[in-house]
């Protein structure tokens, strides 16, 4: 069924010269949007319907089906007083009536004729005015005089019962189960209207042997939008028997007027031939159908549907009927309120047990692999987060290559920038993004917020294509279809396929509620995450003042304790050249005095000098590295006589750094390298890896990977790894102070500082006997001091 | 002009250490120079010796920087800032071996930086090296240009 308005605007309607008929046109109708329902000409065969001129109750118009109804032609009735019909009482009841009772656009009982020689069955009367005349519908009772059900106490039960409810599944279950005992149909469902208008039967009581359609959807195309607009303006919508002939109006057009009969509010409305069609094509024989609204918007419909035959729903069963329809009407906006704040509740609930378990984990992932996890809170079938440079899933999300090039993608979204709300959310993500009609099938629905500015922490919710989850009514699999008179062109296995395109890629919505609570997660997260930086910042700042303290006191400390040392050295001293006499031992316990505040001495300038590499700022600058090397190798001790050869294999590079600071790490590496060196000829290399250069060492730290590590390799006397932390540690030697030409143990914690200083990481690779090397990295920018 | 009966000179030691300026003594006699030393415990004392004194009178300041209250940098600062006092040769004499005090005592005008050794021998050779330099071989300003 195409909806195009241009088409039926474009070719004139078959009935142009003159008013509608549904059953002269009804069959040539091919798009159901621009059939005129309100005005189908025709009433339904099993009721009778008399327009009267609303200030002389004279009959205009009367339905062709008049004379076996009323027993009279209708023909015979134009132009007659309504008393011929209603007798003489029957026409000033009604007069009265019409006076004071509310009848406009209402239709209201007004009497019961009883069965007399002219009619064979007892008929109610119902009256509602409109556009100047009145209307009159005839129909029968349906039962003898006498025997009528109890209908007051009937609907007094079900009213309370529709009051107690606490959910909205409650309520339509109650809504359903009392329309059948009411009016003992076959099939009653609670069909509700989505977004994109396709619907679903959220709720159904039907006969035992009937299968469930309960939870199948169908295609928006199968209630068209001239019924739905009808169910905008009444509640009720009977058609007791869909294989009855329709009744056209005598004369077709209003005699006042010209024009057509406004049937809106009538009961007896001949219904669309689309419609009956439709509904026989299913195997229904009657159908009674109530409005769900929520406020003005069409909400649903409870629809009943029958089998067994025509379906008579008397006059008072259908008021019975209608309230209930209104009930569930007025219930549903504070049972679905109810329902959404029990949903946002749980959801919040969920989303701040999730940021105190990453609050308490120290990170983002906790969110995803915890209990709970982010999919116990918001209904979707998979989430990502991005953090720490990688993703983390749970449920069914897209691959990671997929999510990278949608982070890429979103970071573009101006939803980011907004200050309120900045939530990107889809339910159909392929037609924002065309390359996500790859993964349409499991994220066709998508729900994104970013937690940082720089958009490098993102979290997703998707949901699958519509799809792939639902029952489809019309789905060929799911149900048998019956063709109709007029061919296949209303079955539902056609609206199904047209149906199918409609919802391809295409997700159930969010609801606002859950767009809501994302929006509350992220500033949640966002405070933690607030939170951490600002308690990590002022951590730092408090290390870098007890650092700047702890240097201040290590500068001072040493600074004054060498003045006393150079007393202790200068009276030993002393008293060595000045005490002639001295003994053997005696002198050689002051030799050993003045030789412990010499060690001490270099002890405290050590001290010193590492204090100072942590107080001094850096002076960057461009500087050719293989400068560095040459100076370094000139610096280096050179009472070391023995031979020794520095290898750089490939020219190094230029880089950002402190001149002297980095050619003291180079000279402090080559005199380790020598110092600890046995070998006759001793080497060095230097060299330079960038990355993915295959030469660079597999144990690197983390933070080296993006960087070049440099590195200086000796064919010394090597280390044990089990030593590697050791040898950073200030004043730690591995040797005995004499060895290998002594030292103060303060030469690798110096360079470990400086390369620190220099925002590099260094770490050793070496093995006893086997030469060490030295790898460290220079980030260009400066930390500290 | 001629000077009658000349006052000896005087070598100013701003020293707060007992046993450095013990040192320094030393040093002074082992030279062998007729001047008279001055000590001042803190930079201060020493900037107030050097005012009050016949000006021409101070033939050299020996000067330790971490002295207590008003200290060694800033007394180089105030004599080499005064018109007058900026003619007296400062030798700064200090246990820091740090480039930034180093720096600093040039580009305030010292005329000298020694660090002072632990090993005695090494100190004492230093300042009578540095006395007899100072004392005995530089001419030295005897007025404003």
């Amino acid at each position: 069924m195409s909806t195009s308005t241009v088409i039926a605007d474009a070719v004139p309607p078959p009935w142009a010269d003159g008013p509608y008929s549904v059953k002269r046109h009804g069959v040539s109708i091919t798009n159901c949007d621009s059939e005129p329902v309100q005005t189908p000409g025709c009433v339904q065969g099993h009721g009778a319907l008399l327009v009267l001129a609303q200030s002389s109750l004279t009959i205009l118009q009367a339905s062709e089906n008049s004379d076996a109804v009323l027993g009279r032609a209708a023909t015979d009735l134009l132009g007659r007083p309504v008393a011929e019909i209603l007798g003489k009482e029957g026409a000033a009841h009604l007069a009265d009536f019409v006076a004071r009772e509310p009848i406009h656009h209402n239709p209201l009982h007004v009497l019961t004729l009883p069965a007399r020689a002219d009619l064979t069955q007892p008929l109610d009367v119902s009256v509602h005015a409109v556009d100047g005349v009145v209307i009159l519908e005839f129909e029968a009772t349906g039962h003898g005089t006498g025997e009528e059900p109890d209908y007051f106490s009937l609907i007094k039960r079900t009213i309370a019962r529709l009051q107690r409810v606490a959910t909205t599944t409650e309520l339509f279950a109650i809504a359903t189960d009392e329309v059948r005992e009411l009016t003992g149909i076959d099939r009653a469902m609670v069909y509700r209207f989505h977004a994109d208008g396709h619907g679903e039967v959220i709720a159904e009581s039907r006969r035992a042997d009937l299968p469930s359609w309960k939870g199948f959807h169908y295609p928006a195309e199968d209630i068209p939008l001239p019924a739905r607009e009808v169910f905008k303006r009444t509640w009720l919508r009977p058609v007791p028997d869909v294989s009855a002939p329709l009744a056209e109006l005598v004369p077709l057009a209003r005699p006042d007027t010209g024009g057509p009969l406004q049937m809106t509010w009538c009961m007896l409305r001949g219904p669309s031939v689309m419609y009956t069609e439709y509904l026989r094509n299913m195997g229904v024989t009657a159908s009674l159908t109530m409005a769900i609204r929520r406020g003005e918007e069409l909400w649903g419909l409870i629809a009943c549907h029958h089998y067994a035959g025509p379906k008579h729903v008397p006059h008072p069963v259908r008021a019975a009927c209608e309230l209930v329809a209104q009930i569930v009407s007025i219930e549903l906006r504070g049972t679905e309120e109810r329902e959404h704040l029990a949903y946002r509740l749980k959801m919040e609930g969920v989303h701040n047990d999730l940021v105190m378990q990453a609050a308490q984990e120290g990170g983002l992932a906790a969110m995803m692999d915890g209990r709970p996890e982010l999919l116990d809170g918001l209904h979707a079938s998979g989430a990502a987060l991005f953090h720490r440079e990688r993703w983390w899933k749970s449920g069914r999300t897209p691959t990671d290559a997929q999510l990278d090039a949608l982070a890429n993608w979103l970071a573009t979204r101006p939803e980011f920038e907004r200050l309120t709300r900045p939530v990107y959310v889809t339910d159909s993500l392929a037609r924002d993004y065309p390359p996500g009609a790859e993964f349409a099938e499991i994220a066709s629905g998508l729900l994104a917020f970013s937690l940082s500015i720089s958009r490098r922490s993102l979290l997703l919710w998707f949901r699958p294509e519509t799809i792939q989850t639902v029952h489809w009514g019309g789905n060929p699999h799911d149900m048998p279809t019956v063709m109709g008179p007029h061919g296949p062109r209303l079955t539902p296995r056609t609206s199904f396929e047209l149906f199918k395109e409609s919802v391809r890629q295409r997700s159930l919505p969010w609801l606002p509620v859950e767009v809501d609570a994302a929006v509350r997660l992220r500033m949640l997260v966002l405070e933690l995450v607030v939170g951490r930086a600002e308690r990590l910042a002022e951590l730092n700042a408090d290390l870098a003042r007890s650092n700047d303290e702890l240097d201040a006191f290590a500068y001072v400390v040493s600074h004054d304790l060498k003045e006393p040392l150079r007393g202790i050295y200068k009276y030993a001293h002393q008293m060595i050249e000045e005490l002639p006499a001295l003994q053997d031992e005696q002198r050689r316990k002051l030799d050993r005095l003045v030789r412990l505040s010499v060690r001490m001495d270099g002890l405290l300038d050590s001290l010193l000098h590492y204090s100072r590499v942590g107080r001094t700022t850096l002076a960057l600058e461009e500087v050719d590295l293989n400068e560095i090397v040459r100076e370094a190798m000139e610096m280096v001790d050179s009472r070391v006589t023995d031979q020794r050869t520095l290898v750089v294999p490939r020219r190094l590079p230029a880089i950002l750094c402190d001149r002297a600071r980095c050619r003291e790490i180079f000279t402090n590496l080559f005199s380790n390298a020598l110092k600890y060196n046995e070998s006759v000829n001793k080497t060095i290399e230097v060299g330079a890896l960038v990355p993915g250069h295959p030469a660079r060492p597999v144990g690197a730290p983390a933070e080296a990977s993006g960087e070049t590590i440099y590195y200086v390799r000796d064919n010394g006397i090597g280390i044990d790894p089990s030593h590697f932390e050791q040898v950073f540690k200030m004043f730690k030697r591995l040797h005995g102070r004499d060895e290998y030409g002594g030292g103060t143990g303060a030469g690798l914690p110096i360079v470990k500082r400086l390369v620190e200083r220099h925002g590099g990481q260094i770490w050793p690779d070496s093995a006893l006997g086997a030469g060490t090397t030295m790898y460290f990295t220079l980030s260009a920018r400066e930390v500290g001091p | 002009m001629v000077r009658a009966d000349p006052l000896p000179i005087v070598l100013v030691v701003v020293e707060d250490s007992d046993d450095d300026f013990d040192t320094v003594r030393e040093a002074v006699e082992k030279v062998n120079l007729r001047a008279e030393v001055w000590r001042a415990e803190t930079g201060g004392e020493g900037l107030a010796l050097l005012q009050k004194a016949v000006p021409g009178r101070p033939a050299l300041v020996l000067m330790d920087l971490n002295t207590p209250g008003y200290d060694g940098r800033r007394a180089l600062t105030s004599i080499k800032t005064d018109r007058v006092l900026r003619l007296v040769p400062v030798v700064v004499f200090s246990g820091s071996a740090d480039p930034r005090d180093v720096g600093y005592c040039y580009e305030q005008g010292a005329n000298a930086y020694h660090v002072k050794s632990v090993r005695y021998p090494d100190y004492l050779s230093t300042l009578t090296d540095l006395i007899s330099y100072w004392l005995g071989r530089v001419t030295l300003a005897t007025a404003t240009p």
